[in-house]
């Protein structure tokens, strides 16, 4: 969908938004490209927010309110960081960060949903990086499904969570650049 | 001979002494300054970009709480990771950098909480139109940086604007009218 598409119909689109699928079957949704990124910021000498972000995501999400479930599976192609800077970009592929040689992807897989009222609010998961595999629960702070142009059902989700970067031995400039790493996620889907 | 010496000396305290009452100049750095935005897509997601070149000046006293600030945004390194959104944004519907190549934000007016900058009022001109916008600070600090060797002071601020207030319309109200500015910049002193 072309974002000039997608204004045109902006008030129908938001006219017509729906809370969840109506289905009492699990949907599966497609991720949009364009709609898709992990973004991370992390503190720069206690004094201000490092940003950068990897994308866009591929992968799947299947939506199963009625059951309280789903399952999300994302894959990150780690040589894709962009800070704006490339010269940060290419310190950051290196074996002590993000080792994208050795791991050119990091995954997140998730089968633990949680909803309230239709309303998805977290999900836990694992997250694979640098070959180290981890528990990670996200925080859901938007979630909504509307129909778009198209009359398809595109659901999207903001989603954070916090991880100590130490703990997949990503070590460089510890403890000057922060440990904890905040991780935003965009990511919206369209029901196949 | 003696007094002569002293007279010297005196005559430079006298300069010197003041330096340290005036605003000390500092220079933007570019690889800890970035502005990104967060606008909601159709209710459903956030999405956000960054500009990527950008420069400036700050002017900071921090023992005198004041200071001013001088930013210039290239509208055109704009950022988002999609390349077709990056072109659509640099177009007539959204910030038309053919006419409109820069943004700015002057601001005079720094707030401060103890030592440290908790607010900066000032004016942002984007699209030809100037308005007054107020950053929020979440985080300040200053430091020794070790790699220039000089006193880095920055932080993380904030504000949401209303970009229909520059002339900005295209796509209300799906693509909103509210967009959230995180600035993140740090200046070294000069």
């Amino acid at each position: 969908m072309t974002f000039e598409r997608a204004a045109a119909v902006a008030l129908a689109a938001l006219a017509t938004l729906v809370s969840m699928p109506g289905a009492a079957q699990p949907a599966t949704y497609v991720l949009d490209p364009e709609r898709s990124f992990v973004h991370f910021e992390l503190l720069h000498f206690n004094t201000s927010t490092i940003r950068g972000r990897f994308g866009p995501l591929q992968g799947a999400v299947v939506l199963d309110p009625a059951a309280g479930g789903g399952e999300i599976s994302l894959r990150i192609n780690t040589a894709s960081v962009d800070t704006g800077l490339k010269i940060f970009d290419a310190r950051l592929r290196r074996d002590d960060l993000l080792a994208s040689d050795a791991y050119p992807e990091a995954f997140f897989v998730a089968r633990q949903f949680s909803f309230e009222g239709g309303q998805l609010t977290g999900l836990r998961g694992e997250f694979t990086w640098r070959g180290v595999s981890q528990p990670l629960s996200f925080r859901a702070t938007r979630f909504a499904c509307r129909v778009d142009v198209e009359g398809s059902q595109t659901c999207g989700a903001d989603l954070q969570a916090e991880l100590l970067r130490s703990t997949f031995g990503a070590t460089f400039g510890l403890p000057l650049v922060a440990d904890t790493v905040r991780l935003v996620v965009q990511v919206q889907g369209t029901r196949r | 001979m003696n007094s002569i010496f002293l007279t010297a000396t005196t005559a430079l305290l006298f300069i010197a002494a003041p330096a340290h009452a005036q605003p000390a100049p500092y220079t933007i750095d570019p690889t800890h300054t970035f502005v990104t935005w967060e606008a909601l897509h159709f209710g459903t997601s956030t999405s956000r970009g960054r500009f990527d070149k950008k420069e400036g000046t700050v002017e900071f006293d921090r023992a005198g709480k004041t200071g001013k600030v001088d930013i210039t945004i290239d509208m055109a390194s704009i950022s988002t990771g999609v390349a077709p959104f990056d072109t659509h944004l640099k177009g007539k519907d959204f910030f038309d950098v053919a006419n409109h190549p820069t943004a700015r934000f002057v601001a005079n007016g720094l707030a401060f909480d103890g030592s440290n900058v908790s607010q900066v009022t000032g004016t942002l001109t984007f699209l030809g139109k100037t308005g007054p916008v107020v950053l929020k600070a979440s985080r300040f600090n200053c430091y020794m940086n070790p790699f220039v060797k000089r006193e880095a002071c920055g932080g993380d601020f904030e504000t949401t604007i209303q970009r229909s207030q520059w002339g900005s319309s295209y796509g209300l109200p799906g693509i909103p009218d509210n967009v959230r500015l995180l600035v993140q910049v740090e200046a070294i002193r000069q």
